[in-house]
């Protein structure tokens, strides 16, 4: 048992090398990236110059614009890549010719579609940490973050997309494109979850759509940390995420394997 | 007698058919199927490099994948050392060695050694036993001095030993070789040959199962071929016997001491007689003959020639060359059920 866990864990690192060189291996893209998160940032201290110092965003010390749209804006990264990175991955691998050859060797197809995002979701963590870096810079005040309750709402953010995008992986494997769905639904909660305007000012209605989104509660955990908030404090939010975590995952996985064992069936594994 | 390593029952396998949007339609959204397949078996003894030889289309490369575990028969089972592919996939998985030798089977911006240590790690490999082995099977490749080159700088030729060597990493029971000489210069095609047939086998002890639509290689590497025509094994024999099962035309060298022109239009009107070419030669007139399959075409072959105080010092039934004999079992006039 403990050496299949040890084997799981190296062929996960090995993924994770194995895409950290390949996104590497496209230079300007990757410095880009980095110009464009500070060109992000720098683009969301001059709008908030144009919000008056009496508007009120949300509680705390977070009400300021600056410091609510930044922290948002740095973690929506993370769900971009929960919703993106399986299907790219399982995309990629159709393309390149690669994916028959994973699912040759004595790895678990779980396994294959999980470690797949073990780079996406560190490099997003760096570009938030960067995000930040830079906001602070701009007057971004991290004093009073509690560390637990950040640490606790950045996995249960990301366990609770990471389901909607492995079954966008699912979708790629069976149809052998990517869904519209995963863009439609990054979109939306964009706008709906409270990233650039508090959900507050949707419509009642739309309130109920904004609750119902991941990105809604992991937006308002992840603010209340940086307010110094407790889980206790937080914990209608946790609670929800969690709950979508422990139904989402399983039928994800399922879904996922699902579609594999379908493409097996069909002989189209290997097609794109 | 110890069973097959490789047993592969009844396999049967359909897939569905493309179809336009307005066909489609047309079909009521019903999905056509085509046969891949259809009750494919053959065994494969432990230490036997057993061949899949058919034309494009014949099913050589579905039966492959499915003991790769990469599609799933309709019907029938694949069982590799007892365990059945199905039900015990990764176990089955760490026997098996797919030697995939499709460039499109790597990752195109990573040098070949990232390529292989991700390979590597993927069928459980690590540390310094992962490095040594990629030394060895690169170097069993030869391409140890190209290592650290990216991929996409590769041949084609270069790209299919990568293939080979990643196939290998492993140290499988099983391995399976889809045409791995398809785009390799002759000399290193024959240096694959002589690695599968000499060090593979001969030397490791390793079950090989190769596809290839090259003739001379199946009969110059196989302990056994199984010929494959529209999804059905037509034969299943050593490349010896393939020859007395196939029922095709028959070449036979006749030597004569003269020979006329009555003497040649009796010969050409001879039941049977499919070609005929005449030579001098120091020991008298050689016909060169084709004949049909039925027995009788010879006798009265030799009626004919033998007429007019003619002499016939010496009949020899010409080897028939590989491609002759595979373009009869594959022809539709060839009955399987005689195998």
């Amino acid at each position: 048992m403990l050496a299949e866990f040890e084997i799981g864990t190296r062929k996960v690192w090995a993924t994770f090398l194995r895409d950290a060189r390949l996104m590497m291996s496209y230079r300007v893209a990757f410095f880009l990236g980095w110009f464009a998160i500070v060109a992000s940032v720098v683009g969301l201290w001059f709008v908030s110059k144009l919000v008056p110092e009496s508007a009120v965003f949300g509680n705390g010390r977070m009400a300021t614009y600056f410091n609510y749209a930044v922290v948002n804006v740095a973690f929506v990264t993370l769900q971009s890549t929960a919703l993106l990175c399986f299907e790219n991955s399982i995309r990629n691998e159709q393309v390149y010719g690669t994916f028959e050859a994973v699912l040759a060797t004595p790895t678990s197809v779980s396994l294959v579609v999980l470690a797949a995002s073990a780079w996406a979701f560190t490099f997003a963590l760096i570009q938030v940490a960067l995000y930040l870096s830079v906001a602070m810079l701009l007057g971004l005040d991290l004093h009073h973050v509690n560390l637990a309750s950040l640490a606790i709402f950045l996995i249960l953010s990301i366990t609770a997309t990471v389901p909607i995008g492995i079954i966008g992986a699912a979708v790629v494997v069976r149809f052998k494109q990517t869904a519209p769905t995963q863009s439609i639904f990054g979109r939306a909660s964009t706008v709906l979850a409270g990233v650039l305007f508090p959900v507050s000012l949707l419509p009642f209605w739309l309130q109920g759509v904004s609750w119902m989104l991941p990105l809604t509660h992991a937006l308002a955990g992840i603010r209340g940390a940086f307010d110094g908030l407790s889980l206790q404090a937080l914990s209608s939010d946790a609670i929800w995420l969690s709950a979508a975590t422990l139904v989402l995952l399983p039928c994800s996985l399922y879904a996922f394997r699902a579609a594999v064992v379908r493409a097996k069936a069909d002989g189209t594994l290997g097609q794109y | 007698m110890e069973p097959d390593f490789l047993e592969v029952i009844g396999l049967t396998k359909t897939f569905p058919v493309a179809l336009g949007f307005v066909p489609w339609l047309r079909n009521r959204g019903r999905v056509q199927r085509r046969t891949a397949l259809e009750g494919i078996s053959f065994g494969v003894r432990r230490g036997e490099l057993f061949g899949l030889l058919g034309p494009n289309g014949a099913g050589k490369s579905t039966i492959l994948r499915i003991v790769a575990g990469l599609v799933v028969a309709d019907r029938g089972s694949v069982r590799v050392g007892g365990a059945d592919v199905r039900s015990g996939a990764p176990d089955v998985r760490r026997r098996v060695g797919l030697c995939c030798t499709d460039d499109r089977s790597f990752y195109y911006r990573l040098s070949a050694r990232r390529n292989l240590e991700y390979f590597g790690a993927m069928v459980g490999l690590y540390g310094a036993n992962l490095r040594e082995r990629i030394d060895e099977v690169v170097r069993l490749v030869d391409l140890s001095e190209d290592l650290d080159r990216r991929f996409d700088e590769f041949s084609s030729g270069m790209k299919q030993r990568l293939g080979i060597a990643r196939g290998l990493l492993r140290d499988p029971e099983l391995l399976i070789f889809d045409e791995p000489t398809r785009a390799v210069d002759p000399a290193h095609a024959a240096g694959i040959r002589a690695f599968l047939r000499d060090e593979l086998v001969a030397r490791r002890g390793k079950t090989v199962l190769l596809a290839t639509n090259t003739l001379e290689e199946a009969w110059e590497l196989c302990g056994r071929i199984a010929v494959l025509r529209r999804g059905r094994v037509v034969a299943v024999a050593p490349p010896s016997e393939l020859d007395a099962r196939a029922i095709g035309p028959v070449r036979y060298e006749i030597t004569v001491d003269r020979t006329d022109d009555e003497l040649l239009a009796r010969t050409r009107a001879v039941t049977g007689l499919l070609g005929l070419e005449v030579r001098n030669a120091a020991e008298g007139v050689l016909l060169h003959v084709l004949l049909n399959a039925d027995p009788r075409a010879l006798t009265e072959l030799l009626r004919a020639v033998s007429a007019n105080g003619v002499c016939v010092s010496a009949i020899r039934p010409q080897e028939r060359r590989p491609a002759e004999i595979f373009a009869d079992l594959i022809s539709e006039g060839f009955d399987a059920g005689r195998v």
